[in-house]
């Protein structure tokens, strides 16, 4: 496929389209929302891990003069939820804890009062009675004999692991055995925080047409609609959901949340709209997280480096429910056989239930852990087998249509390329032989998915649709259900339809995340699926809008039908004549005429079909990270990251750029400086003084470069670009410090005191 | 979260002030900066009845230096204050890289240098530099002033030395005596913005013949209240100050500090940085007293 | 408890409002006044979101009390480009210039640490007009950001300080 087509819109850096409002304060997120006669809502959590709820007494916070409405497990339906809707028996939750809670953070009750003093005093005066249960607070804790069970409602063949997943292709056993090399090593890796910047928020409101309005920070509207649904006994169709602005998600705000069922049970009960806006302490002390997991991996090498065999166990830690450790689970298996081509893997994934906060969907969703692991044991096989890192890499890595047996197609594929450039690009052989006492130069690698083909969520509908009106002023109106939380869409989208209309960027108007209004349905900003399937879908519609257009100009001109017609310049003409042209505006003006007034829409929607048990398109990529160690504090600076990745074409360059450095971030973070520190269930790192993203300062500068390839799955040629520049960070950042120290990294995060242990220091 | 309810009162008058200290004692708070104590509010970790503000107390504010005293750093000069201050760059410019090495631009336009040692925290950025210096706090009970050497000021973490009724007023630095330096070392989990793991405050005074006569080694975050490494002090008194000699007071400055583990730092951790960052304070403080 | 009436001056008006002493600045500002283009983020200080200017000196509203605002001179992100809050067309106004980098050079994701930076990097400038890289990543040290690695809010800031004060 040709990769020097001449886009006018796509491939242009645009400011984003939302970057004004943003930029002078009017971007009104959740709990920027006013609404008259609002309530506020605040919940109350449990502050053991596990224990039997023997009594609650409400009366207190009930007379507390400004209280409106207290509620507990007791008030609401006795309807578990969950992402993973094709299996049942997986949703574990309540909104509101019914009889037993599970973690520290667990909801237990909720009130709304007309001002947040007093629902917060409210919460304070919830007497709630507790029979603690022993706890279990790590996958060795739920694993034991005699270990408590977490859930013990549904039948597990192994108390507490809620699934495995198994894959397995290849002949493991003669490959281990005809093997020159084999590394066999246990890894651990950490839990983290998405740490989004805007704590979640929602307020519902219930109109006298009996219809909910909810206003959400989520990534998934129509998750959210769905889930409602079900946990309020309600008609999906008379759930409204609306995404307002939202200040990051990271696959932190992709489910239904207790707070946006709370908010919705108690305007509806009341007739009153309530707020519910989370603290940052509840984020961080009770949400979501990345999957600690415990890896062990097996892998087999012939004596040129060659990869044979890779037996790869995982268990994932998955805290108190399900959320989507499947997904985590499913994933890093085959994140596990990514990058290189494996001619035999055996993956064992376990998502244990530990008395803990779950763990959820974030950025990278298994990829992360396992390339953490996989990086690193190439790295060390280089070593050990007297190869250069990028050589063994280029000789076992995946390209253009490779497959993986009964996974997936290859449909393209720039990791060779990657790797030859990130190479360059640092003068890696040279600078590797020349390194300084505590410099170090260390190497990673990624590949990441555009979007999911497994619809656990069980969706009636399509994986993503848009709708596209085109006005004879020469403007057009996109709307969709992809939401924007951050990464952009509103912006690539409209450059997609652009480009595909031969319009403006400004000539559209775009009505985004509103479940009313937009067409059902999109699942939702995750698994860096949007650009990709989003994408295709709006290209659909507007296809279908220039079918129409096209009969229209073919007849004003009495066009022989070998001709063929463009858009371009906010005009629709012959391919050969472009003095012939009629505006965008005065075909739509026809093609309404010759409807006799029926307006001119364009529905387009795409679900991935026939691509295989993981996604329709990989990106790929290779890091390399260069650091300095003060071999007498352990303390280590991050001095310069050089990436090379193939996301297809950017659509929108400087957008790309963004979600790399984004990623960079927090890959930083992941390696370096965040982890939660937890006593027993309790999470000890609940401020952002203890809880460490990185600032500012500790950002090192870098260079990127797009390796240049065509996805023909994509839309103008795209795939994802936003998350799995997650991956190759940590891993890069390691094999530097080995490097600079001598001091492997097996046990995230890598602290100056691991590395001082490592060093014999202490 | 919001904050519990209080009465907020603002005297304008040191004297009303600790009448009012003396009024509501075991029920009231002070707030300079607040940057402080409005956390400790928001997290319940106190709940006054009062929270009295010093910033309408004229006076409080400002930096002065008296030659042959020393510098005057006021109640309510900000954190920024200190960080800039062309007094304080050239009197004791330690005090101006520990100002600067707290928190944040934002947290260092409102909170005050004297907060952050009334707050008492064993790990705060201000204070071992003041220990090393050989400061005094200036208390007030709104009638006569006392001078506290800062080495008796610290009871435990989050306790002071001032009593119920009395307001610290103003620190007091003596003025460096000849051939002598200060350092300030620091080193926190993440690497630049951040709380102090371990922190350490040094000043040392040299003879003509290049041998220690003072030695003043602070230690931060490594037990309940900033410690003075003693043995690693006395090890250097008349001795020549070689690489040796610093590494061995390290080593001595390790043995007398007391940390625990906690959520920024493992003991042993702390153990090993007190030593390398003495060595490193003395070296610079050398260095400084040399030129 | 009673509450107190105090009169606070944002972006040059004055606001007479009745407040309880334990509010804070924030809270004041978006839930009494709904000025919510300042955010907040962690009330702990240690995000920025919520960062205003009080007398040209940036401070986190999270961790000031609004009765002691009185008598100062507030600022916030509405008041940088006032023009652009009260006119509904925003792509013909004139916005600040830090405003028109942070568009411009990518410095923009999810905009909810935006008008912090904004505020933040408005302080920067006024007191070193024309800084280098170390300089304006010192000056972000209070505020966090998680989409963009903040590579492009100093690139933006750069360029906004050209802008304001040429060096050339």
């Amino acid at each position: 496929m040709s990769t020097d087509q001449n886009f006018s819109v796509v491939g242009k850096s645009l400011p984003r389209s939302d970057g004004r409002i943003k930029a002078v304060g009017a971007a009104q997120y959740a709990d920027d929302i006013f609404l008259p006669g609002m309530l506020y809502g605040k919940l109350l959590r449990s502050p053991v891990a596990h224990a039997l709820i023997k009594s609650i007494d409400t009366s207190a916070a009930e007379a507390l003069p400004g209280v409106k409405c207290v509620i507990t497990g007791q008030d609401i339906p006795k309807v578990k939820y969950g992402n993973w809707r094709l299996v049942p028996e997986s949703q574990d939750e309540y909104a509101l804890a019914i009889d037993k809670v599970r973690f520290i953070g667990d909801e237990v009750a909720a009130v709304a009062a007309i001002d947040k003093d007093s629902a917060e005093e409210a919460i304070r005066l919830i007497k709630v009675e507790y029979e603690e249960l022993p706890g279990a607070y790590s996958v060795e804790d739920s694993l034991a004999d005699n270990a408590p069970v977490i859930h013990d409602e549904y039948k597990q063949d192994i108390p507490n692991i809620s699934l495995d997943r198994k894959i397995e292709y290849g002949d493991l056993d003669k490959a281990f055995a005809e093997a020159d090399l084999i590394l066999d090593d246990v890894f651990t890796v950490h839990a983290t925080s998405h740490a989004y910047m805007e704590p979640c928020s929602c307020i519902s409101e219930y109109d006298h047409d009996g219809r909910l309005t909810i206003w959400t920070s989520t990534q998934a509207p129509y998750f959210v609609q769905c889930l409602l649904a079900s946990t309020l006994e309600m008609r999906e169709n008379d759930i409204r959901v609306i995404k307002p602005f939202v200040g990051g998600g990271f696959g932190g705000k992709m489910e239904m949340r207790p707070w946006e069922f709370c908010s919705a049970f108690i305007a509806r009960k009341l007739g009153r709209p309530v707020k519910f806006t989370l603290t940052r302490e509840e984020e961080l002390a009770t949400g979501r997280r990345r999957h600690p997991m415990r890896i062990h991996s097996k892998v087999g090498f012939s004596k040129e480096g060659m990869l044979l065999a890779k037996e790869f166990n995982v268990h994932l830690d998955g805290g108190a429910y399900n959320s989507m450790g499947p997904t985590a689970c499913f994933l890093c298996g085959n994140f596990g056989a990514m990058l290189y081509n494996y001619p035999s893997y055996r993956y064992y994934g376990a998502h244990v239930y530990t008395n803990k906060p779950p763990a959820g969907a974030m950025r990278g969703f298994g990829a992360p852990q396992a390339l953490f692991v996989a990086e690193t044991q190439m790295n060390m096989a280089a070593e050990k087998l007297g190869l250069d890192p990028i050589d063994i890499r280029y000789m076992n890595a995946m390209e253009t249509g490779n497959e993986i047996p009964g996974v997936a197609t290859i449909s393209s594929c720039g990791f060779k390329e990657s790797l030859i450039k990130v190479a360059e690009m640092t003068n890696w052989r040279e600078k590797r032989k020349n390194l300084k006492p505590g410099q170090g130069l260390g190497l990673g690698c990624y590949s990441f998915i555009s979007g999911g083909v497994f619809n656990w969520f069980n969706t009636r509908y399509n994986f993503t649709s848009a709708e596209v009106r085109a006005f004879d002023d020469g403007t057009v109106h996109l709307m969709t259900m992809a939401s924007d939380i951050g990464q952009g869409c509103d912006t690539v989208l409209r450059q997609i339809l652009a480009e595909e209309l031969g319009l403006k960027v400004s000539d559209i108007r775009l009505t985004a995340a509103d479940t009313a209004v937009t067409p059902q349905a999109d699942l939702g900003t995750w698994g860096s699926r949007v650009t990709l399937m989003a994408g295709n879908a709006v290209r659909k519609a507007a296809q279908e809008i220039k079918e129409e257009l096209f009969k229209m100009v073919s007849l004003k001109f009495d066009l022989n039908v070998i001709h063929d017609l463009r858009c371009g310049n906010g005009n629709i003409y012959p391919a050969n004549r472009p003095d012939r042209a009629v505006s965008f505006g005065e075909a739509v003006r026809m093609a309404q005429r010759a409807k006799r007034g029926e307006p001119v829409i364009g529905y387009g929607s795409y679900t991935p079909r026939n691509k295989g048990l993981v996604t329709p398109a990989f990106s790929f990529g290779a890091q390399v990270a260069e650091c300095e160690v003060d071999k007498e504090t352990g303390a280590i600076e991050v001095k310069f990251m050089t990436t090379a990745h193939d996301c297809g074409t950017p659509i929108n360059p400087m957008s790309v750029e963004g979600q790399l450095e984004g990623s960079v971030h927090m890959g930083l973070g992941y390696a370096l400086s965040e982890q939660f520190i937890m006593k027993e269930g309790k999470t000890l790192t609940t401020t952002f003084l203890d809880y460490k993203i990185p600032c500012a300062e500790d950002m090192p500068p870098g260079i990127s470069v797009h390796v240049d390839t065509y996805e023909p799955d994509g839309p103008f040629g795209a795939k994802e670009a936003g998350e799995g520049l997650v991956s190759p960070t940590a891993p890069a950042i390691a094999d530097a410090v080995y490097a600079a120290t001598g001091y492997r990294c097996m046990d995230l995060p890598l602290t100056p005191q691991k590395v001082l242990t490592g060093m014999k220091k202490i | 979260m919001t904050l519990p309810q209080f009465t907020f009162l603002a005297p304008t008058s040191l004297t009303e002030a600790c009448a009012l200290l003396e009024k509501h004692k075991g029920k009231i708070k002070i707030k300079a900066g607040g940057t402080d104590m409005i956390v400790r509010l928001s997290h319940r970790a106190v709940k006054p009845d009062y929270l009295m503000s010093l910033k309408k107390i004229p006076n409080l504010d400002g930096i002065s230096y008296t030659p042959g005293e020393g510098l005057t750093i006021g109640a309510l000069a900000l954190l920024r204050e200190v960080d800039l201050s062309p007094l304080v760059l050239e009197q004791a410019q330690m005090l101006a890289r520990a100002a600067h090495a707290t928190a944040t631009v934002q947290i260092r336009n409102m909170g005050t240098v004297m907060g952050n040692v009334c707050n008492a925290s064993p790990s705060a950025d201000n204070i071992p530099t003041l220990v090393a210096m050989n400061a005094r706090i200036v208390a007030s009970c709104g009638v006569k002033e006392r001078e506290i050497p800062i080495d008796e000021f610290f009871l435990g973490p989050g306790r002071s030395a001032l009593q119920a009724n009395e307001i610290a007023t103003a620190i007091k630095v003596p003025t460096l005596a000849p051939q002598s330096g200060v350092s300030y070392q620091k080193i926190s989990p993440r690497s630049k913005v951040d709380i102090a793991a371990v922190n350490i405050g040094a000043m040392i005074t040299l003879n003509d013949d290049g041998e220690c006569q003072v030695a003043r080694i602070s230690m931060g975050a490594v037990g309940p209240t900033p410690l003075r490494a003693r043995q690693a002090e006395t090890f250097l008194l008349g001795k020549k100050i070689t690489d040796e000699t610093m590494a061995e007071a390290g080593r001595l400055a390790a043995e007398d500090a007391a940390p625990i583990s906690d959520v920024r730092a493992s003991r042993e951790y702390r153990k090993l940085m007190v030593e390398v960052l003495t060595t490193r304070a003395l070296k610079e403080a050398v260095g400084f007293a040399k030129n | 408890m009673k509450k107190e009436l105090i009169t606070l001056n944002i972006n040059g008006d004055d606001h007479e409002i009745a407040v309880h002493p334990w509010r804070t600045l924030n809270e004041v500002l978006r839930d009494q006044l709904h000025l919510t283009g300042t955010k907040l983020g962690c009330g702990t200080g240690d995000c920025g979101a919520c960062t205003v200017l009080l007398d040209d000196q940036s401070v986190s509203s999270c961790l000031t009390l609004a009765i002691e605002s009185e008598g100062h001179k507030i600022t916030t992100i509405e008041g940088l480009a006032p023009e652009a809050v009260a006119n509904s067309n925003l792509e013909n106004c004139e916005l600040n210039p830090i405003q028109e980098s942070f568009i411009a050079k990518g410095a923009i994701q999810c905009g909810f640490c935006t008008p912090g930076m904004i505020m933040s990097s408005k302080f920067l400038l006024e007191q070193t007009p024309n800084p280098n890289e170390d300089e304006i990543r010192a000056g972000l040290s209070g505020n966090l950001c998680r989409c963009t690695g903040y590579n492009k809010i100093v690139e933006a800031i750069a360029d906004a300080a050209e802008k304001i004060s040429p060096t050339k």
